[in-house]
């Protein structure tokens, strides 16, 4: 990656920012560019997200408006750089942008302080460029009304975008919210472009955060995404992210459960064809006693493409009563297809209930007879299948038009 | 004079190289009700899914021929749409598609193949209503995961509302009366009865003679060894009852 000498865009250049920026590149070239070798990246191989000349994005494309089926309080980001545009919101809630907010001390004490760059390459490049983003924060019990939408365009064109994205939402205590965040593009992809985000969540006692992902981006784009979240007491993140787009990503969620009671429901749905790799990497850290974790995730997998899922649950010595459990799936349309899955459960407390599960099947040909028998074409039967498949997760999303909206960017056309 | 809806010719198929069906031949013209008998393995399914298109049999001589058209040429869902309707035997399970959505799925594709208008929930709703009524079939029961947790009769009823409400040309009944007890078998019956309509044909394939009692048939047949070997009127039902097939099994 040539681009590395380049400047950043804001020029808030706090002596603690320009350190965490330096920390940033140092953990990046102590990495490397990570390799087949490297065991993280073992199944997703990263090669062609190495690309020798990337342009960083600095300046917003156009907005690109798309009817959102739900009410909600919409942000966008146009080629991976914040409009500036708060919409107006309720009292309770304040969201600034990251250039903004980096001039504060608020940011001061989260940035950086939940996204552990050590053994994440990418997320070193997030830190060192800390491009631009929004920093969202929701005052002690406030229940927001209507789902934060973060809209991540990209315009997809010549050039060879990397998108360095950094948001961050703190929920104090016993506040609510939603965030639904979107990647989707236009244009004809010409070249490759890469979207490097990284989310850092923190969750005061009692609070809850549910975060709904839709990953469509361009098939000849890279999205490598980290979503580090702090829970305290009784605190609960609840997330669904389904990708269908990209042919190279990785939706990575990080939580730390540092205190009794604290929850998290990680799940996560992937469809896709050609010869894309999505990777779904989970990393649950049981810290407290009486923590619980669920995790649920299904792909559909067809043409020559691979789904991964890497699983890990941690419960440190002293978090007894704990829950962890966790379930993959996968549904395999060709005989080409791929599926890894590495669960991994490191568990050093006695008296913890902890479950793994991981498997893989076809579609039935009894039941795709059994519906062409009564008229009904084999490739909708297919897809009545493949949406029965999914169904079980996006039935999770309490909010119906969220649901529903979520439901029609499950691809019909790829299989 | 009688139009022809189904005319099978010298049909020979089978499966792995193995000939099941070994030079069939039958017509069954509009509005006749035909029944098949025979004993287990003569290959009376092998019949119903060949007529249907299932995958993985083979047909290596023969014709087979629907509304004149060359019916081994359709896909299974083409089959369905032009009026070839298959209860079956043991009809699948699908969890996490509702009964009434894959319901309407079949009735629209079928209608947009005859270029009638789709029709929408509520129209949808009425008519499943009142068919379902018909069979005792209640709204809660098509709420759920289409064949997940049906009892066998609640299977067959399924079946039997599924035929009612496409109104195939052609229904092939395969073993229809498996698993039922006396009470389901009149429901189902009375059922396949309302389609009797001069215009409608039914295939009947049964090991027994008990079905035969309720949906009373035109013709019977004797298959025996992957063909007819002997035809007659319902009569002849009765006779395989009292003296079962050893006669035909020994002609081998």
């Amino acid at each position: 990656m040539g681009g590395l000498v380049q400047q950043q865009d804001f020029d808030a250049q706090a002596p603690w920012l320009s350190a965490l920026r330096n920390a940033g590149l140092q953990a990046f070239e102590k990495q490397g560019f990570p390799t087949a070798r490297t065991e993280a990246w073992k199944y997703t191989k990263p090669r062609a997200l190495n690309v020798d000349d990337y342009v960083l994005s600095v300046a917003g494309g156009k907005t690109e408006k798309e009817e959102i089926p739900f009410d909600c309080y919409s942000f966008y980001f146009n080629n991976g750089v914040f409009d500036g545009n708060v919409p107006e919101l309720p009292d309770g809630v304040e969201v600034m942008s990251l250039a903004q907010a980096a001039q504060t001390d608020f940011a001061q004490d989260y940035l950086g302080q939940a996204a552990d760059v050590a053994d994440k390459p990418f997320a070193a490049l997030n830190q060192y460029y800390l491009s631009s983003g929004v920093c969202v924060h929701i005052l002690p019990f406030v229940q927001l009304d209507k789902p934060l939408l973060f809209i991540n365009h990209t315009l997809a064109g010549e050039t060879n975008l990397l998108m360095n994205l950094r948001n961050l939402i703190v929920v104090e205590n016993g506040a609510q919210a939603e965030l639904v965040e979107y990647f989707h593009y236009t244009g004809t992809v010409k070249s490759r472009y890469l979207t490097n985000i990284v989310n850092e969540v923190f969750l005061a006692p009692d609070s809850v955060l549910k975060h709904y992902k839709v990953q469509a981006e361009a098939f000849k784009a890279g999205h490598i995404a980290l979503t580090a979240v702090n829970a305290e007491k009784n605190a609960f993140y609840k997330s669904l992210t389904l990708q269908t787009g990209a042919d190279i990503a990785r939706n990575e969620t990080h939580v730390k459960l540092l205190s009794e009671q604290a929850g998290a429901e990680v799940d996560a749905a992937y469809q896709m064809n050609g010869w894309a790799t999505i990777d779904t990497t989970t990393d649950i850290e049981h810290l407290a006693p009486c923590t619980h974790s669920e995790q649920l995730v299904k792909g559909v997998v067809g043409g020559e493409a691979k789904g991964v899922f890497q699983g890990k649950i941690h419960i440190a010595p002293h978090a007894v009563k704990t829950e962890g459990r966790q379930l993959h799936k996968a549904l395999l349309l060709s005989d080409k297809a791929e599926v890894d899955a590495k669960p991994e459960l490191e568990i050093f407390a006695d008296d913890v209930k902890c479950s793994h599960g991981a498997a893989s099947g076809e579609l039935d040909e009894e039941q795709l007879f059994y519906m062409q028998s009564r008229g009904i074409g084999r490739e909708t039967a297919k897809q009545i299948l493949i949406d029965a498949y999914l169904e079980e997760l996006i039935a999770k999303v309490e909010d119906e038009n969220i649901r529903k909206w979520i439901k029609l960017k499950i691809k019909t056309d790829n299989l | 004079m009688a139009t022809p809806l189904l005319e099978i010719e010298n049909l020979h198929a089978g499966v792995c190289d193995k000939e099941i069906i070994k030079g069939f031949n039958l017509t069954i013209n509009e509005g006749e009700v035909h029944a098949i008998m025979g004993p287990n393995g003569a290959g009376k399914s092998t019949l119903s899914n060949v007529l249907c298109g299932k995958a993985g049999y083979e047909v290596t001589a023969g014709s087979v021929r629907f509304k004149g058209k060359d019916l081994l040429r359709m896909s299974p869902e083409e089959r369905a749409r032009e009026g070839v309707f298959l209860c079956m035997q043991y009809p699948v399970e699908i969890p996490g598609v509702p009964t009434t959505a894959f319901l309407k799925h079949s009735v629209n594709a079928v209608r947009k193949h005859h270029n009638l208008l789709e029709l929408d929930t509520m129209e949808f709703i009425k008519m499943v209503r009142e068919e379902g009524k018909k069979l005792g079939i209640d709204g809660e029961m098509i709420k759920r995961p289409l064949n997940v947790g049906f009892s066998g009769g609640e299977k067959k009823r399924l079946e039997t509302l599924q035929m009612s409400i496409l109104k195939p040309a052609l229904s092939i009944l395969d073993e229809a009366d498996s698993g039922l007890d006396i009470d389901a078998l009149k429901v189902v019956a009375e059922g396949v009865n309302g389609l009797r309509d001069g215009q409608r044909s039914m295939l009947v394939i049964t090991h027994y003679q008990r079905l035969l009692n309720y949906v009373v048939p035109d013709f019977v047949h004797v298959y025996a060894d992957g063909r007819i070997v002997k035809s007659g009127t319902k009569e002849l039902a009765l006779e395989l009852e009292e003296k079962g097939y050893a006669e035909f099994v020994r002609e081998k």
